[in-house]
């Protein structure tokens, strides 16, 4: 933080506040976000429900305009999407009336790619994500997880510089989970993306976080900022629940988020002992 | 013995196969066929007199001097053309309409209640003033029937630009893709199903629009032949038009429209809900 343009800095945000518009009247969704996502690193950020984290990524992403503060990529200014920055969201972003073949070579059939090139990469991909055998399926007729498989692929395939996901795997049940994040720790151990991840569950974040960043509850900014020793990419989850300094620092984050989900409760009214309502 | 039973347990599973299918046929075709008793049953029982209702064998033989004279194919043909160019027409602007409001929230919340109105409106109540203006001429009856197939289509695609998700149009944003992209990949084919609905919704009404504009226009066409044949009082041939009108629309839907719909929706799997 001390250097705010390194040449090593990937993601500069600073300053972020936004707001939004509602029936109500304004919502502040992040207070003063200040964020550096280095080249090739695995970035977690956890923290409870509604505290922003989506606000944050759509606006790293380009779909939202920050109210306040900026957004750097490279040095340079956010002002959109750009192909230079993929999202894997949590679910329904793959096309249903493209099989898995199409939908994973989509971004370089956007770009212009040649055919063959195309089909090189996305057997690759279709290799490293484990969907041999699936290529001319159509999305209706896959699993939750194999779905996600191929919304991960499809990122990969476009080859961005930074990969945001937005809790990839919450939609998905918790055994497929598990494989999936053993897989996306393989998967980045392959090609060394920068990737910002943003999650609920503390034991994924920092399972697979190089860093791992905690935010407050609403209107959100970041609490506590935690290196996580080891590259993300060796560990597997036996090995990670066996580990006590892996367990050590999930259950200081987790002390952390909630007390950010109790500071969440109602505040206001006075605390009155259970019983005593009526 | 559980050997010998084998064949006489596959035997029975084997037969009713094709048995079925030609009784599916049969149950389709039953009501019909209990329609044709029922009438010749009433003509002979109560005997009417051929000026009121005539027997399904005068109305056979009158359908096969119309096919013979060439008259219904001529009357059909006049039809047929007219809801196909309609069709043709209607989805060619229809559908751009029906994206450019889709697309703007603003624009669909502004339209929607006016589509709703213009729906209410059918094509049938437009035409006194259409006489007026177009006078008593193909082009109104065309003016009337694409009327009517253009706001279901209009109306259901931008139901159908409304209901793709957001994340489609993100997700391609962020692998790059620009506005021409994103109508191709994107909003054409998610709105596909519902397009197609409108389409088949539009042929329905779009139909019977036609045969009642074919009869007041009296310039050919199925509802034209019906109502000129009430005028020397043509009972068998008022029965056999009605008879091709619906069975027109059958063959109309079922081999045209809905392939498509089984072609697209099905396969990605869309219906199944």
């Amino acid at each position: 933080m001390a250097d705010p343009m390194s040449s090593s800095d990937k993601i500069v945000v600073s300053g972020f506040r936004h707001f939004f518009t509602t029936a109500d009247g304004d919502v502040q969704a992040t207070d003063k976000v200040d964020l550096t996502i280095r080249s090739g690193e695995f970035v977690t950020l956890v923290g409870p429900s509604g505290c922003g984290k989506t606000t944050l990524l759509k606006a790293i992403a380009g779909f939202i305009r920050p109210t306040e503060g900026t957004i750097h990529c490279d040095g340079k200014l956010v002002q959109g999407p750009g192909r230079e920055r993929g999202v894997v969201f949590q679910e329904l972003a793959i096309l249903p009336w493209r099989t898995v073949r199409r939908n994973i070579g989509h971004g370089l059939e956007i770009a212009g790619v040649s055919r063959a090139e195309r089909d090189k990469t996305v057997r690759r991909l279709i290799e490293l994500t484990g969907l041999t055998g699936f290529e001319e399926r159509y999305p209706h007729e896959l699993s939750g997880g194999m779905r996600q498989r191929v919304a991960v692929a499809r990122t990969w395939a476009a080859d961005p510089d930074v990969i945001l996901m937005d809790e990839p795997f919450a939609a998905v049940d918790a055994m497929t989970r598990l494989t999936l994040q053993e897989e996306l720790a393989r998967l980045c151990a392959a090609t060394r993306k920068t990737v910002f991840f943003i999650t609920h569950s503390v034991d994924e974040a920092v399972f697979l976080g190089d860093r791992l960043l905690v935010m407050t509850r609403r209107p959100g900014r970041i609490k506590a900022e935690i290196a996580v020793p080891g590259r993300a990419s060796g560990r597997d989850w036996e090995s990670f629940t066996a580990d006590p300094e892996m367990q050590g620092i999930a259950e200081r984050v987790l002390k952390m988020v909630r007390e950010e989900r109790g500071a969440a409760l109602p505040s206001g009214a006075p605390a009155r002992p259970v019983g005593a309502l009526a | 013995m559980s050997t010998a039973l084998a064949p006489s347990r596959a035997a029975p599973l084997a037969a009713p196969a094709g048995f079925l299918r030609m009784f599916s046929g049969f149950r389709v075709l039953l009501p019909f066929a209990a329609l044709v008793v029922l009438w010749w049953t009433i003509k002979i029982a109560a005997g009417i007199s051929d000026e009121v209702l005539v027997s399904p064998a005068t109305a056979f033989a009158a359908f096969v001097r119309l096919v013979d004279t060439g008259v219904l194919a001529e009357y059909a043909g006049t039809s047929l053309r007219m809801i196909g160019a309609c069709a043709v027409f209607s989805l060619a602007v229809g559908v751009p309409i029906g994206f450019a409001v889709g697309v703007n929230r603003y624009a669909a919340r502004s339209c929607e209640g006016f589509l709703r109105f213009l729906q209410g409106v059918s094509g049938i109540a437009w035409l006194p003033l259409v006489i007026i203006w177009l006078g008593l001429s193909y082009k109104t009856t065309l003016a009337v029937v694409i009327y009517t197939l253009i706001v279901p289509i209009v109306f259901n695609t931008m139901i159908g630009v409304r209901t793709i998700p957001e994340n489609y149009v993100l997700a391609l944003r962020s692998l790059g893709a620009g506005r021409l992209r994103l109508a191709t990949d994107v909003y054409l084919p998610g709105a596909l199903p519902s397009i197609v609905v409108g389409l088949r919704l539009g042929m329905g009404y779009g139909w019977r629009a036609l045969i009642a504009a074919e009869m007041l226009v009296h310039s050919g066409g199925l509802g034209d032949l019906i109502f000129s044949a009430r005028t020397f009082n043509q009972i068998d041939r008022i029965i056999v038009g009605m008879i091709v009108i619906g069975c027109l629309y059958i063959i109309v839907d079922r081999l045209i429209v809905q392939p498509i719909e089984n072609l697209t929706i099905a396969r990605w799997g869309v219906l199944r809900k």
